[in-house]
């Protein structure tokens, strides 16, 4: 696998509520990933681990390969960036410029100029206090304010709650064209599934505060489909990947394979012709995963 | 440069391959010609909804067919597409269309000199349509 932007070994944690892990993970640097679960599946209280706002009580986190026992160290830190689940409420009395001021202060590459182009592109409004904004334009500053110094790794957590559809297909390109450089990492915590659709290029799927995988996002297009053939159900059974089967009229039988390729070139060598494909959506494909069905060839509680 | 690429998501056929045969037949046509700057990968997935690792394998297969080039820091680009790959190319696109032709007749259980008649009747009415609608 390439770099790694950030890899978590063993990490566990237990909540009031519910126990996250034991996780493995690593973030491939350069990618988009995804970051799939239900709610309270334990999303944000991973991004936190990963940014020291929560320990874990057991197993490691590196990095860009180090790791920090104590705490991040500043230089590091500042590759990171971050737009939280909820507003920071320290910035609530202070416009956008005040605290885009005071955050570029920690931020040794703040770019103002990229900055006050994203504010005018998201049309934030100027000159009032930030807990005057609406859901939205508030959602725009965090936006703009964590690309400003552009990190190395950002970790998203829901950025589109609240945004218009114009200003949410502006987000999309603007995360497309900050990840143009190859060097920046994104994990992209969401329940959108446009948003994975458009943007990702791998998903993590969490589920119950345990990891059901990482997937390349096309891996699973190619091979999450349903296809109609002549014959009986009995058919599935010398199939790869086949997690649902069922008998439709005259002779057809409906099948959903994890492992396409494998099973229309079984079929095609057997003489079996394939009446229909369809590839699943991906909402269809991450609740059959969620449901346990594994893609093919992922063992569970694997993250690589 | 736009690329004019039409997925079909309902096919059985890779995403990946789907898109590397329609960009290597638009290079090898010379609709898409030669010293043309390609999209960056990041851009170019974006547009079609793939990811970033989906495109690199395309781009890295035609480089390894000698379509495209990559120079360090300025991106991809389309190379010399040479005669003699021209004229394998169609051959093999011909081929190929026939060949899915011919399955489809022995599918529905058409005998080999029926498929032969009919290939020469559909091959004398496309070379001599003028003729061919005048009779009809």
């Amino acid at each position: 696998m390439e770099q790694v932007a950030i890899e978590m070994n063993g990490i566990e944690k237990k909540m009031r509520h519910k126990m996250i892990g034991p996780i493995d993970l690593k973030l491939p640097k350069g990618y988009v990933i995804g970051l799939i679960g239900e709610n309270g599946s334990g999303k944000s209280t991973l991004i936190h681990m990963m940014l020291k706002i929560v320990f874990p009580d057991r197993g490691s986190i590196s990095w860009f390969g180090k790791n920090y026992p104590q705490e991040i160290p500043h230089n590091v830190r500042c590759q990171i960036g971050f737009v939280s689940e909820k507003s920071c409420s320290e910035e609530d009395n202070l416009t956008a410029e005040e605290a885009a001021e005071f955050r570029a202060q920690w931020y040794p590459e703040w770019d103002q100029m990229y900055f006050e182009e994203l504010l005018g592109k998201f049309k934030v409004p100027r000159n009032i206090k930030l807990k005057k904004m609406s859901k939205g334009e508030r959602r725009k500053y965090e936006i703009s304010a964590a690309l400003a110094p552009r990190p190395k790794l950002l970790l998203l957590d829901e950025p589109s709650s609240g945004l218009d559809p114009f200003a949410w297909k502006l987000m999309i390109d603007e995360l497309r064209s900050y990840m143009e450089s190859g060097e920046a990492t994104i994990l992209l915590s969401t329940h959108i599934v446009d948003e994975v659709k458009r943007l990702a290029d791998y998903v993590l799927l969490l589920h119950h505060g345990k990891l059901h995988g990482i997937a390349e996002k096309d891996s699973l297009m190619d091979n999450w489909k349903e296809i109609w053939v002549s014959g009986g159900t009995d058919l599935a059974e010398d199939l790869p990947g086949i997690i649902q089967v069922q008998q439709e009229i005259q002779g057809v039988v409906r099948m959903i394979t994890t492992d396409c390729l494998h099973t229309e070139q079984i079929l095609h060598d057997s003489g079996i012709p394939v009446l229909k494909t369809r590839t699943l959506e991906l909402d269809e494909i991450l609740s059959l995963w969620l449901k346990g069905h594994l893609p093919a060839g992922m063992q569970s509680g694997k993250g690589d | 440069m736009w690329i004019p690429i039409q997925l079909n998501e309902n096919s059985a056929e890779p995403l990946y391959h789907q898109i590397e045969s329609q960009l290597r037949s638009l290079i090898i046509s010379g609709q898409i010609k030669e010293g043309i700057l390609l999209p960056s990968i990041r851009e170019f997935a974006g547009g079609l909804n793939c990811s970033v690792i989906t495109v690199r394998r395309v781009y890295q297969d035609l480089e390894n067919e000698g379509l495209l080039r990559t120079k360090q820091g300025t991106g991809t680009f389309v190379a010399k597409v040479g005669d003699s790959q021209r004229e394998i190319f169609k051959r093999e696109a011909v081929e190929e269309a026939l060949s899915s032709a011919v399955d489809v007749g022995i599918s529905v259980k058409c005998e080999e000199e029926e498929l032969k008649q009919l290939f020469l009747k559909i091959l004398h009415s496309k070379y001599h349509s003028e003729k061919g609608e005048g009779e009809a």
